[in-house]
């Protein structure tokens, strides 16, 4: 069994080598001329463009610009979806009635109301931060709901036997119970905020980094357009991969 | 019918190989029902695996009527202690499963299937999911899938260890009944002294790890049998004999056992 | 026992659920509330057009041949989309489920890209499949390969094994094991992929029509915007969320997510 398990330790290297070795080739085929490189750039040409795009096109600028509609987005989902959540368990015959509603707004294409924002809030900035914000509302919603309504039985009982009223019952045993649900939520909330929020840049094309990959794509620059596409997913698994950190350390002994 | 012939298995953990079973040999006759058992750890389950022939990692030879298996035998029908019914077949597809794997056509197969679903006593369940029923049901229906590809030898782990203790005598009476009645040899692996006894011919105690073959008894109680052998005075004496065996093997595995749970506390701790 | 008296009487008398009135009466309060915006002039006329020119727009809208072509087109791109990207899926999920070393090695690249906006890759997909249905179908695909793949590959680690065990005792031939035991084992993990799969799918093939396209659904959002025709904007919006959700929900029924057969 242990000659079994050593292989496990080398093979996230082995994937790596295995990309690497896939853009090599694809480089190959690109200057032998069998893949177009009109339509597919070098990976060599797309990796020096990267410093290109980062001096030029002002990057530091757009991602604050993305970075602070996410933040915005952020902020209202918190407050509010914590909030409808907390409604949500407070007042049962409310959750319901809404609750199977609201878990359908989660399978909507939400996104595609971005024309009618764009009528409602004009073309700027508001209209990117409140599709964010509609979108990934259900998710935090239903979480904190999930959290709150888990909260195991004893625990409730033990607020009881002390005689907490119903206020401190919430703050100092429902609410830190339900947190790491709640911040479940908000991860997910936080990463649908930030898919759609770049999304919607990149469709009117307005903002940063989102705006950053049309305007690219519409003066042919491809290479820099690669590059751009690299540095947003590069900045979205970031994100992703603090979030999980930050998650991880809520709940330590989950 | 079957010989198993100084049987050695190892496995490679991370401390280093460890011997699970050592030079174990028996001989199951036809018609017979020997059961093993043995303190927890003891390798049964790795006996279980190799004669099953799910593990082909050993030394030492299996035979089924002289011949050496390598894999899983036509004439082995294992049946698992875990829950095996497939939750997404009713009870009567559950038990068709092996006549339909072989291309038995649909009407033959599911009158062949019946018959085995009342055999065990499950009668009126057939459109049934394993969901719907308790444990003891659905450990029936494990039984009734098995004994449907009318194995030569039917090989059991623990079929009832889930169990609770009055499900698994009145489980243990249609075990032998069935048994009785198609005379199938059977091989049965248990830790429950009385479970081994009551349905037995024969019983071969294991030691604890390396597993060996500590002694081979004959139980010489009259057939047909039922679960109210249980309180007999002969029952008694072969029960108390094979605890005696037992018990220094069984003292033994828990003294292991809490050494190992000291030692990972210890290391958890940073001691 | 009074719990199911209570369940019994509501089930005979609706309109005494008290859940029941209160859905109806936050419509009422919704639907009112809108209307009185509508004709309040507060807004940009027709930012909030009136509930009756909405209905209107509604029902021009589905008799309308035109509309069905745009649906069907839309229908016929997103049906390819899921038949790329979910087959591909399916065996990239299989694959990396099936093998701890190959997981161990691709699936973190799988994890970690699944959450981005896809709908950036469109301009490379443009230049690779055109400006026609391609670029499309190729947009869907790519959305609903990640979380197909994803929850195959998370579906084949968690069949029980035991399972396994019972067909290979059964000697089942590589084929029987497959169809008979892996893929009804991973029938929720493949529903709820196929699920989530269809909801970006349908997103990016649609988001894709609106940026550049000539036909389908997400083409006729975007000329509504461009015409200021808000109330056809709002009805197509409507139908589009009925559908999604509609058919959201129906593979949840069909995959049978809510009957006894779960284990």
């Amino acid at each position: 069994m242990s000659a079994a398990r050593r292989p496990d330790q080398y093979a996230p290297l082995v994937g790596l080598v295995a990309v690497v070795t896939a853009l090599l080739v694809l480089e190959l085929l690109i200057r032998a001329g069998i893949v177009n490189k009109f339509i597919v750039p070098p990976p060599s040409e797309i990796i020096t463009s990267f410093e290109r795009v980062i001096v030029e096109e002002d990057i530091v600028h757009r991602f604050l610009l993305t970075a602070t509609e996410c933040l915005t987005a952020g902020v209202m989902l918190t407050a509010f979806g914590i909030l409808g959540g907390v409604l949500l368990h407070r007042f049962s015959l409310l959750q319901r009635a809404c609750e199977t509603w609201i878990a359908a707004l989660a399978s909507a294409p939400v996104v595609l109301m971005y024309p009618l924002f764009l009528v409602i809030f004009g073309r700027n900035a508001w209209t990117i931060i409140m599709i964010g914000f509609v979108a990934a509302l259900p998710p935090v919603i239903l979480k904190t709901l999930e959290g709150l309504s888990g909260t195991r039985r004893v625990l409730i009982n033990v607020g009881k036997s002390f005689n907490l009223t119903p206020a401190q019952s919430f703050w100092k045993i429902l609410f830190p119970a339900a947190l790491p649900t709640i911040f479940v939520g908000l991860r997910l909330g936080l990463i649908f905020a930030l898919i759609n929020i770049v999304g919607v840049e990149f469709l009117i094309n307005f903002g940063g980094l989102g705006q950053l990959i049309n305007e690219l794509a519409e003066r042919y620059d491809l290479a820099g357009t690669y590059a751009a596409i690299c540095f947003v997913i590069l900045v979205s698994v970031l994100f992703f991969m603090a979030l999980e950190r930050i998650e991880r350390w809520l709940r330590p002994a989950h | 019918m079957l010989d198993v012939d100084g049987l050695h298995v190892e496995f490679q953990t991370p401390d280093g190989p460890v011997v699970a079973v050592e030079d174990v040999t028996l001989t199951v006759r036809k018609g017979e029902f020997l059961s093993i058992i043995g303190p927890s750890g003891c390798g049964k389950s790795t006996v279980f695996n190799v004669i099953g022939g799910l593990l082909t990692d050993h030394g030492g030879r299996v035979a089924i009527g002289g011949e050496t298996i390598a894999g899983p035998h036509p004439a082995i029908g294992m049946v698992f202690q875990e829950e095996s019914t497939f939750p997404w077949r009713t009870v009567i597809d559950n038990v068709a499963f092996p006549l339909e794997l072989v291309g038995m056509p649909k009407t033959q197969r599911l009158e062949r299937a019946r018959h085995f679903v009342d055999l065990v006593g499950l009668s009126g369940f057939e459109r049934r999911y394993p969901g719907e029923l308790s444990g003891g049901m659905r450990q029936r229906v494990s039984l009734a899938r098995t004994l449907a590809s009318e194995p030569k030898i039917l090989l059991m782990d623990e079929p009832f260890a889930a169990l609770d203790e009055q499900t698994r005598l009145l489980l243990g009476d249609k075990v032998l009944q069935i048994q009785q009645e198609l005379r199938q040899t059977t091989l049965l692996i248990t830790h429950n002294i009385t479970e081994a006894v009551q349905m037995s011919d024969r019983i071969l105690v294991m030691s604890y790890r390396p597993g060996r073959t500590k002694r081979i008894i004959d139980i010489d109680l009259p057939r047909p049998r039922t679960s109210a052998i249980v309180g007999s005075e002969a029952f008694g004496r072969y029960v108390a004999q094979i605890w005696a065996d037992l018990r220094e093997e069984a003292s033994r595995g828990m003294n292991d056992d809490e050494l190992r749970r000291g030692a990972a506390g210890a290391a958890r701790t940073g001691a | 026992m009074a719990a199911a008296g209570t369940l019994t009487a509501l089930r005979a008398r609706p309109w005494r659920d008290p859940v029941i009135l209160l859905r109806v009466a936050i419509v009422v309060v919704l639907l009112g509330g809108w209307e009185l915006l509508s004709r309040s002039g507060l807004l940009y006329r027709d930012v909030v057009p009136s509930l009756g020119a909405i209905g209107g727009a509604l029902l021009a809208l589905l008799s309308s041949g035109e509309f069905y072509f745009h649906l069907g087109v839309t229908a016929g791109e997103i049906a390819l989309a899921l038949l790329i990207g979910g087959t591909l899926g399916l065996i990239v999920g299989v694959v990396l489920g099936g093998s701890r070393f190959l997981a161990a090695a691709f699936e973190s690249y799988l994890y970690y890209l699944g959450p981005t906006p896809k709908i950036i890759f469109f301009p490379i997909l443009i230049m690779w499949f055109g400006v026609g249905p391609g670029s499309k179908i190729a947009m869907g695909a790519v959305s609903c390969f990640f979380p197909i793949a994803l929850s195959v590959a998370a579906g084949m680690r968690e069949i029980d094994r035991v399972l396994i065990r019972v067909g290979r005792s059964f000697r089942a031939s590589a084929w029987q094991m497959a169809v008979k035991i892996y893929v009804p084992a991973m029938r929720h993990p493949i529903i709820n992929g196929v699920r989530l799969g269809l909801g970006v799918g349908l997103i990016g093939t649609l988001l894709a029509e609106t940026k550049l396209s000539n036909k389908g659904v997400g083409f006729l959002i975007i000329q509504a915007y461009s015409l200021f025709d808000m109330p056809r904007m709002y009805a197509m919006l409507i139908v589009l969320f009925v559908v999604a959700i509609g058919a959201n929900a129906a593979i949840a029924r069909f995959g049978g997510l809510d009957t006894i057969k779960r284990s």
